[in-house]
Formats: structure tokens, C-alpha cells, sequence
């Protein structure tokens, strides 16, 4: 049901005449995918260093809070930018992106980044600051600063599969496969 | 006398004569003259070499070898960012620039020697398309002149005295040139992926 329903959505975008627009443009969508890989330094590569600072492995001597609050707002720049070239990369090839099992598989890594996101910084207003200028933080920070490190490294290895065919609904039977990836037609078609 | 001040000015003569080798290849056509004798080296990296077949056979490692590669770039990026901007005066403002510089520089050669050793294995399997785009050079030689810059001129300056010391226009001009000649490699390397 919910597969049916993405797809009729998914259809109904690639109808529009913007959507098409992006496509067809010479250098719309390259210029859009490139803004939407570059900004990966501003926002992941911020996102890295508070990482590895709670982990210890990077200026130690520098407080945690303060690298955390200093490059909280470049950090915020980088991702809007990236999740706003995002949204336009799907919306310009939206039945193809859909039905992408690396797509899917992305979007629930994000969701858990997110999440994991709210609970570490609800951990790090929780502290109390006493170990704020200690080389490594306490075992909660750094256990969500590790899980921190390990979806968006997930995140990135799956945006980079997308483009990849190896599993797209034309070239599987498997109907596991077929129906995480919400290939309707082909599932109908069995 | 001539002594002190070659020692003096070592870095700088360096890159002196570094710029002047690179005037002259052009000058002489020797670049003309080498670039059909590495037509082979390609081939055989995308062919033989065992870093080629993996990336030729193995779809799924190629891919995840490209990942490791915008990750390492998006560190080695975040990392200059971030230093370069407190230079600036933008970020960072209540911590010392020197203890920025010297707390990511360790980061900063993990990141680019990832970057390279992920970025040979990528080149490896398509060797013989890389070599005929033009914008792969260019990345090349900005990667070359990046890490060069970085490595010999703005970390040897930066942590060879504090920054008070420093002219405030060099450390500004430091910072700029850095942001621009990562941006450079970083935007040639995705548009290879266009070409």
C-alpha cells in the first residue's frame, strides 16, 4: 500500500514541468549534485571534528562545548544546503530515486542521525560541564559520537551506491529485494 | 652571507624555483612531449595493475572505495574550513588560531592521505577515460599545488612564530588562497564524475 502510494506520488512529481526542467537543463542537475557533494565539507566535515573531539582525537585542548557551539551554525548551513540540493535531486528524478533500495535504506540512516542527534545533544545540555575541558568526554558522549560517526559514514556509502545499478527494480527477481525497494510494477508483474 | 640568507629564505626560494620549472616545462613543450608516454602507465593501471581489476570487477568495492574518498575530502575540507575561517576572524573567534592550526594539522594529512590513496585506487579503474579529461589534470595539479602550499608554505609560517607576529594581510591572504585552492581540487574531482 504504502509502495503504491510513494509511487503515485513519485509519478505525479516527475509530471511536473520543473521536475523535467532539471533534467533536461544542461547543467542543472550536475551543478545541483555537485552543491549537494561539495557541501559535505561544511556540513559532515564540522560534524567530524565535534565528533572526534568528544572522542579525544582532535584538539584536546581545546573545550568540547566550545567546538561543538563554534561550529554549530556552519555545521546547520551545510546540511540545510545539503537536504534542500537533496530534495531538489529527488524531485528531479523522483520514480528512479523512489525505487531505489540504497535511497530507502539512506533515508532510514538519516532518520536514526537525527535522532541519535536530539539524544546527544539532550546528553550534552544534561551534562554538567565538568569534564568539558577533559581530553575525552564521558562514555555516553562518546558512544553517540561514535554512532554519530558511523551512520553518516552509512549515509554517505549509500548516497554514493544510488547512481549504481545493481539492484534496481529492472534487475532483480529477488521479491525481498523488490518490495523494499517498492517496485511495484515488477511485484504485480510475478 | 649568501649562506644565511638561503637558509633564510629556503622555503621561498623552493617555490621559487618550483614556479620557474613549471614556466619552463610549459615554455619548452616538454609537457606536450611527456603526455603521450603516459597514455601506456594508464592503460596498464586500468588493465594489469590489481588496484584496475578490483575497480573493474567489483562494482560494489569501487563504490564503496569512492565513499571512503568524499569522506576523507569532506574531513580534509572541514578541517581546512575550519582553521582558514578562524584566520579569517569568522569562527572561533575565542580560541587562539595557533592552537586551531596545530590541532587539526594531524587530522588534515590523515584526510589527504586517505584522500590520495582512495583517489589512486579510483583513477586506477577508469585509467584510460581519466586520462583524455582535461578537468583531471586540472584536479591534479591542484592537488599538487594544494598540498604543497599547505605542507611547505602556510603550516611552516603559521607555527614558526605566534600569529601577532604575523603580518594580519598574509595570514588573511594565507587563509583566502587555502580556501579557493581546496575548493579548486574538490570541485575539479566532482566534475570529473560530469565528464
Amino acid at each position: 500500500m504504502i509502495n503504491e502510494l510513494l509511487l503515485q506520488f513519485a509519478q505525479w512529481m516527475e509530471a511536473q514541468e520543473y521536475s523535467q526542467m532539471l533534467v533536461a537543463g544542461y547543467y542543472s542537475y550536475s551543478w545541483l549534485e555537485a552543491t549537494h557533494v561539495l557541501t559535505l565539507m561544511v556540513s559532515i566535515g564540522s560534524l567530524f571534528i565535534i565528533d572526534l573531539r568528544m572522542l579525544g582525537l582532535i584538539m584536546p585542548d581545546v573545550s568540547a562545548s566550545t567546538i561543538a557551539a563554534r561550529l554549530h551554525k556552519p555545521m546547520i548551513i551545510g546540511f540545510a544546503i545539503m537536504f534542500a540540493t537533496g530534495a531538489l535531486l529527488v524531485y528531479a528524478k523522483p520514480v528512479e530515486t523512489i525505487q531505489s533500495l540504497w535511497f530507502r535504506i539512506k533515508m532510514f540512516l538519516l532518520l536514526l542521525a537525527f535522532i541519535n542527534a536530539l539524544i546527544f545533544n539532550a546528553r550534552l545540555k544534561a551534562a554538567d560541564g565538568s569534564w568539558d575541558m577533559d581530553p575525552v568526554a564521558p562514555k555516553a558522549i562518546r558512544i553517540g559520537a561514535m554512532i554519530s560517526l558511523t551512520l553518516w559514514c552509512g549515509v554517505v556509502t549509500l548516497g554514493r551506491y544510488i547512481p549504481y545499478d545493481w539492484v534496481d527494480c529492472t534487475n532483480t527477481n529477488n521479491t525481498t529485494i523488490l518490495w523494499a525497494a517498492g517496485c511495484v510494477e515488477q511485484l504485480n508483474a510475478l | 652571507m649568501l649562506g644565511s640568507l638561503f637558509s633564510q629564505y629556503a622555503r621561498t626560494l623552493l617555490v621559487a624555483a618550483a614556479l620557474l620549472f613549471i614556466v619552463l616545462v610549459e615554455a619548452l613543450g616538454m609537457r606536450e612531449a611527456v603526455y603521450p608516454s603516459l597514455l601506456p602507465f594508464f592503460t596498464w593501471m586500468r588493465e594489469s595493475s590489481w588496484l584496475g581489476v578490483i575497480g573493474t570487477t567489483y562494482g560494489s568495492i569501487y563504490a564503496t572505495v569512492e565513499a571512503v574518498h568524499l569522506l576523507s575530502m569532506a574531513v580534509l575540507g572541514g578541517t581546512v574550513l575550519a582553521t582558514d575561517l578562524r584566520l579569517l576572524g569568522v569562527i572561533f573567534k575565542d580560541v587562539p588560531s595557533e592552537t586551531l592550526v596545530t590541532g587539526t594539522y594531524k587530522c588534515f594529512k590523515i584526510a589527504l592521505l586517505m584522500a590520495i590513496l582512495t583517489g589512486i585506487f579510483c583513477a586506477a579503474g577508469v585509467g584510460d577515460k581519466v586520462y583524455y579529461m582535461q578537468v583531471f589534470w586540472v584536479k591534479m595539479l591542484a592537488l599538487l599545488a594544494a598540498s604543497c602550499f599547505m605542507l611547505f608554505i602556510k603550516q611552516p609560517l603559521l607555527t614558526s612564530r605566534p600569529h601577532i607576529e604575523i603580518n594580519p594581510w598574509s595570514i588573511r591572504l594565507l587563509a583566502i588562497t587555502s580556501i579557493l585552492i581546496w575548493f579548486t581540487v574538490a570541485a575539479a574531482g566532482r566534475w570529473i564524475g560530469f565528464s
